[in-house]
């Protein structure tokens, strides 16, 4: 059992990230721990980990107990072969060069025999069902494949409890349901698991128990049904209103073909979900139409002008992207900067731009951090903070590429109502994202890639419907069938 | 990611050779022509190296803007020497005497075998990195290093060097598009303007290297990193006897470099 009793913890000793945290998890139990973000999840899985206080210093007090030990009296080394902490970003995690290299590292630190090591690589490796990367590079991996090797590489120390920091951000309908195989095997195998989760939907099927972190402090989490954003807008019309439409487009990396002969309008009013597995070319999708990457083939038209002749203001004016990392897309040193980034580029520094700048920071809850860095936010704080700042001078075109990861409640809904204010003032948006409630509710169409190519594309319903016959029910619902 | 540090595995004789002797070649090799410029020797070891690439079946096949800088550097090295060299005996000038005017520009032996001894090393240098990159793997140069008595701590930097530098490469350009969509364009007029413009690219990719930077110390504390002094090693080269031929060969081509530039081995001079 893994026992934490009365734990408090403050990074700089003035707020309280973690106020009188008590809960248990047993051996052989998946426990969800959710919350908003800020609620301390994060800080909760190093603390359960061992990395607070050793290797991160603030003021912490109260006990952890592994099977009956007091954990203040080990070593990080000691803690990790017990507990492990698998963290959000799987390529940040991986340290070697090779996928089997990857999973022998813990056990080669430990000095374990080198028989041994191989019968945990393989034994590992096949309890992710990654048996067939073992020789691969792991820069040649996908995102789904680099998380199952970084849980591999945990699991190779054989501990007895493994931490997951929002295991199912970076996967796609497909790795979530492979991801919750994963962790019922260890389940079954006797493995105590903690999944910090704000997807709930990701791992509610598996969890024996769901807890809320919220204000320092644990409790039972209870289902409630959240009201969303009434979105009363028309169906719009097709006629005549195409705001950027793109035609005969193929793009590759180098001799990896990406897009292969994309067309593609996009009219006002529209709320468009653009859906497919990862690496299907969603992202590049989203680069090409708004001009940052040149096609081989095809043209792109943005209000009827193509967008090759066209200087980047004027683009910029027009369309506004947000990319998937909020580090990417920060660039000046206060939030208040940053909102106004783009209306000073465009020049457009009227006291009315200044007063919207204002507002949406209001909305986004950032008002109060305006002179704060805006590095030094918290993920989902910087994640509106990019929407807020795209979003200041009311471009028409929205492309937005998995908005509402690491979002909460009220992180999404702040998103929500700007993909509707701009609709509902003519403009469009598309959106990249695997969350099909979204979908249903909001858009007006969703799009589905494969391959590079745009298999369907219709009102949610029909394309919904034609995912479910075409055996891809998984980017439908997450429900178990 | 591109191929950029591409090892490839097989059984080859050339990658079965231990790691660090590859490395002591790549360096003896280099040596050599350094010690005796000579350009029959550095044409010798260029065809031997171009042997070795048909050999292991190491493509020699680089982005067209790389084989296009090496192949014009090359000529570039060549033209500047035979060029600008006057000394030796002179077959002729690019620019004949007409009147008054010339002769400029002498072409003469010295000046083509100096150019051709500086260019053909700048190949070989360049050809002999690019078979050793492509022969040994990163993995197990890093791990025979602690050989070397360099503690493993060190040595392992290697390995995340070559992990992160496709990272932070892939990161860099996502970065670029980034100030794109939000109409930054990079400037140059004045000091202010291009510290902005560096400011940009710079705080960003900072930021998000040292994020990287903590989950990976995380993730390696978190596997029992420097847990001990001394660790297992599930993949780790070893020393044959083949090992030891070729180091007394490569031994023996150094001596014989340095006694040739010394003048000792006379008889060598007019051949190599």
């Amino acid at each position: 059992m893994l026992e934490v009793k009365d734990l408090t913890f403050s990074y700089d000793g003035l707020t309280q990230v973690l106020g009188s945290v008590d809960f248990k998890i047993n051996r052989g139990e998946i426990v969800t721990i959710t919350g908003p973000t800020g609620s301390g999840k994060s800080t909760l899985a190093k603390c359960l980990s061992g990395f607070i206080p050793r290797s991160i210093k603030g003021s912490f007090t109260g006990t952890i107990m592994i099977d009956e030990e007091d954990m203040s009296e080990l070593s990080l080394a000691e803690i990790s072969k017990k507990v492990s902490l698998v963290q959000q970003d799987p390529d940040s995690q991986i340290c070697t060069l090779k996928v089997a290299d990857e999973v022998a590292f813990g056990p080669e630190n430990y000095g374990f025999e080198l028989e041994s090591i191989k019968n945990l690589i393989d034994s590992t490796l096949s309890e992710v069902d990654a048996t067939h990367l073992q020789h691969r590079p792991t820069f040649a991996i996908s995102g789904g494949e680099k998380q199952r090797v970084a849980i591999a590489s945990m699991l190779s120390c054989q501990p007895d409890y493994l931490i997951l920091d929002e295991p199912s951000s970076s996967l796609d309908p497909k790795g979530i349901l492979s991801l919750r195989k994963i962790l019922s095997k260890l389940k079954a195998r006797n493995v105590g698991v903690v999944c910090i989760e704000h997807n709930l939907e990701a791992v509610r099927p598996i969890s024996n128990r769901i807890l809320t972190l919220s204000n320092g402090a644990i409790s039972s989490w209870t289902f409630s049904e959240k009201p969303t954003i009434k979105d009363v807008r028309e169906h719009p019309t097709h006629e005549n209103n195409c705001l950027l439409f793109m035609k005969n487009i193929n793009f590759s990396y180098g001799l990896r073909k990406v897009i292969q002969n994309v067309e593609l309008a996009i009219h006002k009013g529209e709320i468009i979900a653009l859906m497919g597995a990862n690496g299907s070319g969603k992202t590049t999708l989203v680069s090409l139409l708004g001009g940052l990457l040149t096609p081989d083939t095809g043209e792109i038209f943005l209000e009827k002008a193509p967008i090759r002749g066209m200087s980047r203001k004027e683009i910029t004016k027009n369309l506004s992207i947000v990319f998937q990392n909020p580090n990417h897309q920060i660039f000046e040193r206060t939030v208040w900067r940053e909102q106004n980034l783009t209306i000073d580029i465009l020049g457009h520094q009227s006291s009315e731009d200044y007063q919207r700048a204002t507002a949406l920071l209001e909305d986004a809850d950032l008002a109060t951090m305006k002179e704060r860095n805006p590095f030094s936010l918290s993920h989902g704080q910087k994640r509106r903070l990019n929407v807020s700042s795209v979003s200041v001078h009311s471009p028409h075109i929205l492309l937005f590429d998995e908005p509402f990861i690491g979002q909460d409640f009220d992180g999404r809904n702040f998103i929500l109502n700007i993909l509707i204010n701009t609709a509902t003032n003519g403009g469009a948006s598309l959106v990249v994202t695997h969350d099909s409630n979204f979908a249903k509710n909001h858009c007006d169409r969703v799009i589905f890639m494969e391959n590079g190519s745009i298999l369907l594309d219709g009102p949610p319903e029909t394309v919904f419907k034609r995912l479910i016959e075409m055996n891809r029910a998984e980017f439908v619902s997450l429900e178990v069938k | 990611m591109n191929g950029q540090f591409d090892y490839s595995s097989d059984d080859s004789l050339m990658r079965g050779l231990n790691p660090l002797l590859k490395l002591f070649m790549l360096i003896i090799v280099l040596a050599g022509i350094l010690i005796y410029p000579s350009w029959r020797l550095s044409s010798i070891l260029l065809l031997l190296v171009l042997l070795l690439f048909r050999a292991t079946g190491t493509s020699l096949k680089l982005s067209k803007r790389r084989t296009k800088f090496i192949i014009l550097f090359t000529i570039l090295l060549l033209v500047f020497q035979v060029l600008l060299t006057t000394n030796g005996t002179t077959f002729g000038f690019i620019i004949p005497q007409l009147g008054d005017f010339g002769p400029f520009f002498p072409i003469t032996d010295f000046g083509i075998e100096r150019g051709l001894s500086i260019s053909l090393r700048f190949l070989l240098i360049v050809l002999s990195s690019m078979l050793f990159v492509s022969v040994t793997d990163p993995t197990l140069l890093a791990h025979s290093l602690t050989r070397l008595r360099i503690p493993f701590r060190y040595s392992f930097a290697l390995v995340i060097a070559l992990r992160f530098l496709p990272l932070f490469d892939s990161e860099n350009q996502v970065v670029r598009l980034a100030q794109k969509s939000r109409g930054i364009e990079p400037e140059v007029g004045g000091l202010r303007k291009i510290i902005r413009t560096v400011q940009y690219t710079f705080f960003p990719l900072l930021v998000s290297s040292l994020s990287r930077v903590e989950t990976l110390s995380m993730s390696m504390d978190g596997r029992g990193f420097g847990y001990s002094d001394t660790r297992t090693y599930y993949r780790k080269s070893e020393w044959h006897a083949r090992d030891s031929l070729v180091l007394f060969i490569s031994i023996t081509y150094l001596v014989f470099c340095v006694l040739i530039a010394l003048g000792l081995i006379p008889q060598l001079t007019g051949i190599i």
